[in-house]
């Protein structure tokens, strides 16, 4: 808020010198973004409203209107990509925020190796998404992976097809990506209980309040302002995986683990068919954006009753 | 509830037991795949999974180096390292003046600028890639390095703006209001006041856009082909198709191994971006 006051106050001070001089400091920035987001962006518009051939070379047969926003409505891979995809990134949100929750209280109270723990968990953090593929195909190697390996160390059979059969698969590709969104999920959630003031935990306690109790009538409702921007992060990373899917599984067995971004790809970069990728790419936006607005409106809501 | 002496030595117990298992959850895959880098192949391929080694070898890491490597990976690591460099800095140079001047002037159309930039996040980045490829096609700009800096940048663009504002808005205002006191033109302001202050966002800046060139992925698979191009995360992909797991290990432990290091060392200022964007 104070920054925002002091950022109109300057505004005033500096804006006597010119407004052509800071449309100039602007104007490579914008102007790059421009031309790889806006001009696309538009040019894909056009595409999903085309008839398309690659071969030999690019060039739009014809005007097919609304043809591929028809056609992906009308079929049922797209449909069974939507509900992957609302399913996956649901799970995604769900999981991580609660997992990270845990380990932002804990790493919010004081004992012997609290610096080492924080270190460890910002880890995965730092794992290039490549990376984490490849070391979870590892981990979920169905011979001699070391999750198998646990499995059988525990005296269990430690024969499960991770990757290989169709519900697993989404669930793998599930545990791999949760566990690369922790890290932020957690310091975002840490830095927010510790705003909390610990006052009004005090108070709470003194009232007779349990801990369990207190967490739940009162960190959690405080919290609330915080865990949901997390959530809208989770949920447009979700949207957008990419990289795991397409190391762990491209996509498959058959098109178990294909979301709707990966069935983007496969219609542009598999088939070469740019006007239903550009049109599925459009309806992947416009479920983004839904999805955003609904939590927006959860934000909106929870700040009100937390009385921020 | 009071706590009593018992109920707090096991609540004291119940944290260590959590950190305990936290750590092993977070670390495991991090030390399987060390591990697996540094054993034989035979043992790899092993079903009953040694997780405490009984030795060390550095043959993959000398394999994946030598010449005779399927991968050239040390080929792509200087590839990233001269994109993922070049990318940081442009990123950086173009996005300070940006921050400043919308965080600190007035421009038109300023609430349309930096909500363009944030909303452009919302949307799959393959949405934009599409006439992106057949322009970089037809520019002749496939399998070069402008074809994959020139996409890097504007990818990381809008974020770096975002960040970098957050820092122009920590420099005090008075001092910039001194120094226009002082008489100081828009070209002093900034290469004499705002830019020395900016150093230490500038410096976070350029790690941050170092690392997310080098991470990229979507971008180097889409508009490179040639070996002679290849970056880290692309080359780390075509070794899964090799059959030597313990060389794929040793490729993906060199492929984090800068990023992991810089996380490392700058967890703490990592830890500042993210809280100062809650406290916002």
């Amino acid at each position: 808020m104070t920054g925002e006051v002091r950022a109109e106050k300057t505004i005033r001070t500096v804006s006597r010198r010119g407004r052509r001089a800071a449309i100039a400091l602007v104007a490579p920035a914008v102007l790059i973004v421009a031309g790889v987001y806006a001009y696309p962006a538009i040019t894909t518009v056009a595409y999903s409203l085309s008839d398309i051939d690659l071969s030999p070379r690019f060039r739009i047969v014809r005007f097919a209107g609304l043809d591929n926003f028809i056609n992906q409505l009308g079929s049922g891979k797209f449909w069974e990509a939507t509900w992957i995809t609302l399913y996956f990134g649901l799970m995604l949100c769900l999981v991580t925020v609660v997992v990270s929750f845990g380990i932002a209280l804990l790493l919010n109270k004081t004992f012997l190796g609290r610096g080492l723990l924080r270190v460890t968990v910002l880890l995965p953090w730092a794992v290039p998404p490549v990376a984490s593929g490849v070391l979870w195909v590892q981990m979920f190697h169905a011979e001699f992976g070391f999750l198998n390996g646990l499995i059988r160390a525990f005296g269990g059979a430690g024969d499960i097809i991770w990757l290989g059969r169709q519900t697993i698969a989404l669930h793998s590709v599930l545990i791999a990506e949760v566990w690369r969104w922790i890290p932020f999920a957690t310091i975002f959630l840490l830095a927010g209980l510790q705003i909390v003031p610990r006052t009004v935990k005090e108070a709470a306690a003194i009232d007779g309040a349990g801990s369990w109790r207190t967490l739940r009538h009162v960190t959690l409702p405080l919290m609330l302002p915080v865990v949901i921007p997390v959530t809208i992060f989770l949920f447009v990373w979700a949207m957008k995986v990419f990289d795991t899917i397409f190391v762990l599984t491209r996509g498959g067995p058959s098109r178990a683990t294909t979301t709707l971004n990966f069935l983007v790809y496969r219609q542009g970069f598999e088939q070469f068919d740019f006007g239903s990728a550009a049109a599925t790419a459009y309806l992947l936006s416009v479920l983004t954006v839904l999805a955003i607005a609904g939590l927006g409106w959860m934000l909106v809501r929870a700040r009100r009753l937390a009385g921020a | 509830m009071i706590a009593t002496a018992p109920g707090r030595a096991l609540r004291r117990a119940a944290t260590y037991v959590g950190a305990a298992v936290v750590l092993i959850v977070m670390a495991f895959p991090l030390y399987g795949i060390i591990l697996t880098s540094t054993q034989t192949e035979r043992d790899i391929r092993s079903a009953d999974v040694a997780f405490v080694p009984t030795y060390i070898t550095t043959e993959h890491y000398t394999r994946i180096f030598s010449a005779s490597s399927g991968v050239p990976v040390a080929e792509s690591m200087v590839n990233s390292l001269v994109v993922a460099i070049t990318t940081a800095v442009v990123t950086v140079a173009i996005a300070v003046p940006a921050a400043y001047a919308l965080n600190r002037m007035r421009v038109p159309g300023r609430r349309l600028i930096l909500g363009g930039f944030a909303a452009i996040y919302v949307l799959p980045t393959l949405l934009f890639v599409m006439p992106l490829f057949i322009t970089v096609v037809q520019l002749g700009l496939y399998d070069t390095y402008v074809g994959l800096v020139l996409p890097y940048v504007a990818f990381t663009l809008p974020f770096m703006v975002w960040i970098m504002g957050s820092f122009v808005r920590a420099i005090p205002i008075s001092v910039e209001e001194m120094a226009l006191i002082d008489g100081a033109g828009l070209p002093q302001l900034i290469f004499r006041i705002v830019l020395p202050l900016l150093r230490p966002g500038i410096f976070a800046g350029l790690l941050l856009g170092f690392v997310l060139a080098w991470v990229e992925f979507l971008t180097p698979l889409l508009f490179t082909s040639n070996l002679s191009m290849l970056t880290v995360t692309l080359g780390l992909f075509r070794s899964t198709m090799d059959i030597e797991i313990g060389q794929l290990a040793a490729a993906t432990v060199m492929t984090a191994l800068p990023v992991i290091l810089i996380t490392a060392f700058f967890q703490r200022n990592i830890t500042e971006v993210i809280t100062a964007g809650v406290e916002r």
